[in-house]
Formats: structure tokens, sequence, C-alpha cells
């Protein structure tokens, strides 16, 4: 039995490295198509060391990138590294290093979950032995660990998302592609996957590929955020980055019929401001959050509002959310 | 004064933690020869039920058993009757006609069973995320069918061979031992591969397991009877029978043991026999192919 240290005194455990000091995937102008029928058209990104969210809409083609980081496609066009590899020519060398833990729900019902995992582990080239130790570890790690000899056609769905996280991590990947894992779960349980997710990067030094058309998750859990939509990458980097790093935006409805708000929003912008209307309804955005620039803003949608002789019915501040730059780019 | 007693625990320092929790695994790797491997025990396990509840046991183990009681019942026949009057037993090639129904049977339980289920259950895109690509699945799968089949047909004769040696009733000599257990081998081989290559590439026609098995029952047989029709009554060729996948691989166990007969396709030159067979096999192994080479995997 080797020396141990005591939990409570383990050291955190780094963050996996790429072995040339790149990111773990990189990807130049991608193109994908199902017979006519493009999927991704000019998707451009790269997935560092941490957790990165893959934002997108419905059928936005996450689970296409996903596919085609593991291998399982292959691209009509640009180029693609996993782990210094192209994954279409080293699928299974490429595999063999990634977690997966897809999207839907149904898993052999009369397997045990602890068999399962073990199943995968050994997939993944952990010898059986240690597979049968690490999928238990595993399933306690997700907060099965009692229930591991239970038949996963008798879980809930909570518990079955926890099974797929637990195989997904049981073979330590280098990365793990979790696609829609909170999918199916009530708020509660929502909450333990999150915090689950965030703990295998902070505890276990786990790089992450999060894929999810809910924003406010991905917005907690990332550190890094690649939004697709419409086949393209619409937006890449940190969240404060994609948010603008102290971006405010002044609302503000003004009485004004759709001749006078297209008025004041020229004169507005000529004044320097970015300012979008929205029927009555008028938004300034002020890159530089600060107080004295709030003000300033503030000063000259008042000054336009008198030249032109219109009222002010409400108005408010807040701050830029992911959400509001995923609207921003669909728009 | 007297010594101190040993201490009842071991000293502090000598402490151990046996339970570290997940962690890191810095050890080889058994890559995707190891992934093929756990495919294999997987699916072997899966079919007879191996880690699943009773229910599971129920089909797989009585069509074993049913294998397995001609070659008791001859053993123990060659044991009661008077030595130089076992002319009567049936000969090793004689024995798969004995446990045809077995074995097809068999094969309509397996076949679905290793292919339909991945399909539905979404097993498929789980193996075909790991180190798995599609052609190393079915050769995992393929694999796994032909050690099943082989329970069952290389089982009951080896078993049979192995009595009739000990009960000093087998083959003169160590050579011709050798030369038998060879046939066996090879017999079994057949009989197991040809049946195996039908029931996936009916298997991979379907996700519904019942349906599979339904259709692997019937055209197995089915062929049999058809061909029969169309040559006795139809009058086509004789080589048609050759189309007639229950019966083929008996009449080739009768080649491989140098015997007469094979009804009803003991007249086929046996060139023709291994053409057919081998015809069966690329036949199914270009359908299998074909249902999984685009096959869209739910992920």
């Amino acid at each position: 039995m080797p020396d141990s240290i005591p939990t409570a005194e383990r050291p955190r455990t780094e963050a996996r490295k790429h072995p040339d000091g790149g990111g773990l995937v990189r990807a130049e102008s991608l193109v994908k198509r199902y017979g006519s029928v493009p999927v991704l058209d000019d998707v451009s990104f790269t997935i560092n060391e941490g957790i990165t969210g893959l934002l997108g809409a419905n059928g936005a083609g996450k689970t296409t990138v996903l596919g085609l980081i593991l291998g399982l496609h292959r691209p009509n066009g640009g180029r693609l590294d996993v782990l210094g590899r192209d994954p279409w020519r080293a699928g299974p060398e490429v595999r063999a290093r990634v977690g997966y833990a897809p999207e839907h729900h149904t898993l052999p019902p009369d397997l045990r979950a602890a068999e399962f995992v073990r199943h995968v582990a050994e997939l993944h080239g952990i010898p059986p032995e240690e597979a049968k130790t690490r999928s238990s570890d595993a399933l306690w790690l997700v907060e099965l660990g009692e229930e591991r000899f239970r038949p996963m056609g008798t879980m809930s769905t909570g518990q079955r998302q926890r099974v797929k996280l637990a195989q997904a991590i049981a073979h330590d990947p280098e990365f793990v592609l979790l696609d829609e894992p909170t999918d199916g779960l009530d708020p509660t349980q929502r909450e333990v996957m999150l915090e689950l997710i965030r703990s295998l990067h902070h505890e276990f030094g786990m790089n992450i590929v999060l894929s999810s058309h809910l924003i406010d998750e991905v917005e907690r859990v990332c550190d890094r955020v690649v939004i697709i939509g419409g086949g393209r990458t619409m937006a890449e980097g940190t969240v404060a980055e994609l948010r603008g790093t102290a971006a405010e935006t002044v609302t503000a409805e003004i009485d004004a019929d759709p001749e006078q708000m297209t008025a004041l929003v020229t004169a507005l912008q000529t004044s320097g401001l970015s300012a979008r209307a929205d029927g009555r309804r008028l938004a300034l955005l002020v890159d530089e959050g600060s107080d004295a620039a709030v003000g300033t803003a503030l000063d000259l949608l008042r000054d336009r509002c008198i030249e032109q002789n219109l009222g002010v019915i409400r108005l408010g501040r807040r701050r830029l959310t992911l959400e509001d730059v995923f609207l921003e780019h669909l728009r | 004064m007297s010594e101190r007693p040993p201490p009842m625990v071991e000293p502090r320092d000598r402490a151990r933690i046996y339970d570290q929790g997940f962690r890191r695994y810095h050890g080889t790797r058994t890559g995707v020869g190891g992934a093929v491997r756990s495919l294999v025990k997987h699916s072997i396990r899966q079919s007879l039920g191996i880690g699943r509840s009773a229910r599971y046991k129920l089909v797989p183990l009585p069509i074993i058993f049913m294998a397995f009681v001609p070659a008791i019942g001859l053993i123990a026949l060659a044991a009661l009757i008077p030595v130089g009057t076992e002319d009567f037993l049936p000969t090793y090639a004689e024995y798969y006609a004995l446990v045809v129904a077995a074995l097809y049977l068999f094969a309509g339980l397996v076949c679905p069973e290793l292919l339909c289920n991945d399909r539905r259950t979404g097993m498929l895109g789980v193996y075909l995320a790991s180190p798995l690509d599609r052609p190393r699945y079915l050769l995992g799968k393929a694999l796994s069918v032909m050690l099943l089949l082989l329970v069952v047909t290389l089982g009951p004769p080896f078993l049979t061979l192995i009595a009739f040696t000990l009960q000093n009733e087998g083959p003169d000599g160590f050579g011709q031992w050798i030369t038998v257990f060879l046939r066996i081998l090879a017999s079994s081989a057949v009989v197991g591969a040809i049946y195996g290559a039908v029931g996936l590439a009916i298997s991979a026609s379907t996700d519904r397991r019942v349906v599979a098995t339904a259709a692997i029952l019937s055209v197995i047989p089915g062929s049999a009877i058809v061909t029969d029709i169309l040559v006795n009554d139809g009058g086509f060729p004789p080589v048609l029978r050759l189309a007639n996948v229950m019966f083929l691989p008996r009449a080739l166990v009768h080649r491989i043991h140098a015997e007469s007969g094979g009804w009803p396709l003991g007249e086929n030159p046996t060139w023709t026999l291994w053409s057919a067979f081998f015809g069966w096999l690329v036949l199914s192994s270009g359908w299998i192919w074909y249902s999984y080479r685009d096959l869209v995997v739910r992920r």
C-alpha cells in the first residue's frame, strides 16, 4: 500500500494540460453537412483548460460539434485538432482520452449502475480490477454510492444523469464532454448537478465542455463560452469578455411614435451612444459601466428628449447578462 | 514489575488510508484490444443473463441444457451397453442432427440480444464514443456470438469425445484422437459461423428483439421448406438446395468428418457446399456492414 496523504490535506489537483501547451480542442473554419443540409458552416473556436460552455439554441449544431470532436463524423471542410490529433484519423486514440456523457436518458434498464460504469471504464482502457474500483469511486463521487448496485431502469432521471457523469469520468479522461447534463432535472437536482460539475474541475482538475442551451447555467458554471448559431461561431471568450468588462444597459420607455423613436435613436447615436429601439422601449449600451459614464448617458438621453419634446415614462439600468449577449448575436 | 502488554492497536504513525476515493489514473491502458475484450466479455454475460435478474437466465440456460442432453444420453448408453454393440450410436457428424433445434433457437436468442438491444438502449452510442469504431464493434459482437454458439456446437460433441475416450470407446491412438478433435472443432466453427452470420444479419435489420428472434426462427427452417418445395415440386434445379441454410452446415459437417450423408444436400459436390457456405458468410457480413455503415446513432 503506498503512503497516502490524509484526504483533508490533499492538495487541489492541477488541471490537465495539453502536451504542447496549446488548447485541448482547436477548430478552424469547420464545415459539416448531412447530405445537402448544412449544419456547421465556418465554425472556429478554441477550448482550453477549465470549464467551457458550448452554447446554442436547440438544433444549432452543438451535438454535431461534439461528434466531430469525438471523431464520429468527418468534417466536410476546415481543420479540427483534439489533444494534438486529427480526431477523424485518430478516432480510437482520441476517444480513449475523452469522456462523453450523451444527451439521451435511455440506458440499459436491467444493467446495474456499477457494472455499466465499470464496462465503460474498461472500454476506455482501464484494466478490469482497476475499473471495478474506479467505477465505485466515481459513483460515490456523484453521490450514488449507496445506489450503485441498482438496475438503471429503476433510477430517476436525476440519478441516470449522474450515472452518465460517472461513466464519463471513471476512466480519468483528459477532458469530458457533457451534452445537456441538466436536461430533465428539477431545480434542486439541477443545482446538485451544476455543483458536481464545478467540483470536478476545482477539486479534481478535470477539464469540461458543457453543451447546453440554458444560458444561466453556462453563465454560472463556465469559465469560457463558445456561442454557436446559424452554423457559425457567433462569439467566443470568457463570460466577462462576452458581457463586456463592466458593461451596463440603460433602459427607458419613451412616450413617442415610431418616427419619433427613430429620430431619437439617430440623435443618440450621433452623440456617440450605442442605442437600439424596440417599439417604445429604448436600450443604451454603456461600455464602461461606471456611475459617471452611466450619468453621462442619462444626461444625453434627457437632453435629446427635451430637444424633441418627448416624455420619459420609465428609466432603469442593469448589468448585461450572457443572455443579452446571446440574443444580441441572434438578431 | 510486570512487562507491559502489547498495544491493542497499531501505532499511529503506521496508520494508512485504504480508500482514497476518486483520483487520477496513472497506470497502463489496455488500448483498443482491451475495449474489444471488454465488449466480448460484457456481451457474453449479457446473453447468458450473468449479473442480471433470474428471468434473464430462464431462456438461455435451458437451451444450453437442451444441447447437452443428447450428449449425456449417449455417454450413459455407451456405458451401459456391452462393448461391440455400440454401432447404433450416432457418429460425431450425425450428432448435429440431434441438436439442430437447440442450435438455431440459441442463435435466435443470442443475436438479437446482442445487436438490437444496443440500438434500442443507446449503448451503441456509448460504444462508438469509446475507442471502438463500427468495424471493431461489429467484430466484437461477431466474436461474442461465435463464442456463445461454440458452447452449444462444440461443448456437447467434445464432452462425448472425452467421455468415450475415458470409457475406452474413443478413437484409436493419439493421432486419431487429435484428428477427431480437429474435425469436431471445424464442424462446430462451421455450424456456429453460418447460424451466427445469418442471425446477426437479420438482427442488424431491426431494433426490435422479438421481431428479430421471430425472423431468425422463421428464416432458418423456412429456407429448408422453401428450397425443398421449389426443387421437389417446382422443378427448379437441385443446386437451389444450397440456399437451405438449415441443412447446409449439417452437410458440411459430414464432409469434414469424411462421412457420407448430409441429407438433403448429400448429393452436392463438396466445393459447391463450401462455396454456398462462404457465400452465406459474405452476404450476411455485407448486409450487416451496409446496415451499420451509415446508421444514425442516437446521442
